[in-house]
């Protein structure tokens, strides 16, 4: 029964992987991409990590969604400026054109796919079993602060990743502001949605969804859950507003926006050198404080990230 | 056949699938979607080791890598699709293609 289960699942991630290549509308490809990141989260429960499952549904999934089906209103033919450069829906007509030596380069790199595939195969079963960390994480779970391992390895043990992680999306947001020239290519925005019932149920989702983000949060330290879980679903309530027509990113200061968005990484680099300063590790929490130090990082970096999630959308659309 | 075991050898195909879908596919959403493909591949490969290497839990340490790395992921490829609009507005392009 759990050969049949993963079999399936596995048999339909590469085949939804290979739909998401080759699906002739580009519309196809991105609700695609949906399903197959969903499917993915499933992969991951089945592997026992429900952390990396809430993630990929919520970020990889989701907001990545949410992102290429907003630039579909770039390419797709309809929203075009361009009408000269829509996508050619049928591929017949790129087939008949080749000729001979147009071939040649394709069934080339279909042989070196074929060839790397059996490689890459061979050498992921040749993986030598070297134990892990699974030990060292379990010895010293009662001192890092947290009862989740997950929880304990991204805020304590390896805490350093984390802290570079959302200074990476921090980067990420201001490479988008450089690349997107910010005024001038400035396209109408969507309207803001003039439909009553959906503005009455986003008001209704609002709660909801922070409420869930703070659950997600708590529950990190003893379960499945945490930062950027609950961040994500922080940051869909920005975008949810923002589609209903409450900027309430664009209504905030300059000043209170950039404030929002450092805090998180900020009051971690802090803490990691005030810590510095008491023990001669950076971030080595001491194990009394560890708990209530790791909260409220934890909280500080997913309202940071929140902000920046609803920053690169909301930058991103207008 | 175990479960990791399954897992593992589909990261392999997924991965393949998207960096055949880099070199072959034309429109830049495909190739950025593809590369998320990739990502994904890479991410199921570690947590189906995470898998096998189970004591009382699976191991944690690949399971926050690869969260870190779900969200990295995503920054860069918000940071592609800002690019790909931008050229796509500026030149009307929506290929690397050379036109005829």
């Amino acid at each position: 029964m759990e050969l049949l289960t993963d079999g399936l699942l596995a048999l339909l991630t590469a085949y939804l992987a290979f739909r998401c290549m080759l699906a002739p509308k580009l519309s196809k490809t991105v609700f695609t991409f949906f399903a197959f990141g969903l499917i993915l989260a499933l992969m991951w429960i089945r592997l026992g990590a429900v952390d990396v499952a809430i993630a990929e549904a919520a970020i990889a999934s989701g907001f990545m969604g949410v992102l290429l089906l907003d630039s579909l209103r770039d390419f797709s033919p309809s929203y075009s400026e361009f009408e000269d450069n829509i996508e050619q829906p049928p591929n017949q007509v790129a087939f008949a054109k080749r000729s001979l030596s147009q071939w040649v380069p394709a069934i080339a790199s279909g042989a070196g796919l074929l060839l790397f595939l059996f490689i890459a195969l061979q050498a992921v079963r040749e993986v030598p079993a070297g134990g892990g960390l699974a030990a060292f994480a379990e010895a010293k779970l009662p001192e890092s602060g947290a009862e989740h391992p997950v929880t304990a390895v991204l805020l304590n043990f390896r805490a350093y990743d984390t802290l570079l992680e959302v200074a990476v999306i921090l980067m990420g947001l201001l490479a988008i502001f450089a690349a997107g020239g910010i005024r001038q290519f400035r396209k109408p925005s969507l309207p803001p949605a003039k439909d009553p019932v959906l503005r009455k149920a986003i008001l209704i989702f609002t709660p909801l969804l922070f409420l869930f983000g703070a659950f997600l949060l708590y529950i990190g330290k003893s379960g499945p859950g945490g930062a950027f879980q609950a961040a994500v679903l922080w940051g869909a309530i920005g975008i949810l507003l923002h589609l209903g027509g409450w900027r309430i990113f664009n209504a905030l200061s300059r000043r209170m926006r950039r404030i929002i968005i450092i805090a998180g990484p900020l009051f971690f680099l802090l803490t990691g050198f005030a810590l510095m300063a008491r023990s001669g590790t950076f971030l080595a929490y001491p194990p009394a404080f560890a708990g209530f130090l790791i909260l409220i990082i934890e909280t500080l970096a997913a309202v940071s990230i929140a902000a920046a999630l609803t920053a690169i959308y909301a930058f991103l659309t207008d | 056949m175990e479960t990791w075991e399954i897992y593992s050898l589909t990261s392999v195909v997924i991965f393949a699938i998207g960096l055949g879908g880099v070199f072959l596919v034309k429109h830049f959403l495909r190739k950025i979607i593809a590369t998320v493909i990739m990502g994904g591949g890479v991410f199921l490969c570690f947590v189906s080791f995470a898998k096998r290497d189970t004591l009382n839990f699976p191991d944690p340490v690949p399971h926050a890598l690869v969260i870190t790395g779900i969200v990295v992921a995503v920054t860069a490829a918000a940071f592609a699709l800002s690019l790909a609009r931008r050229i796509h507005k500026i030149t009307g392009e929506e290929t690397f293609e050379e036109k005829e």
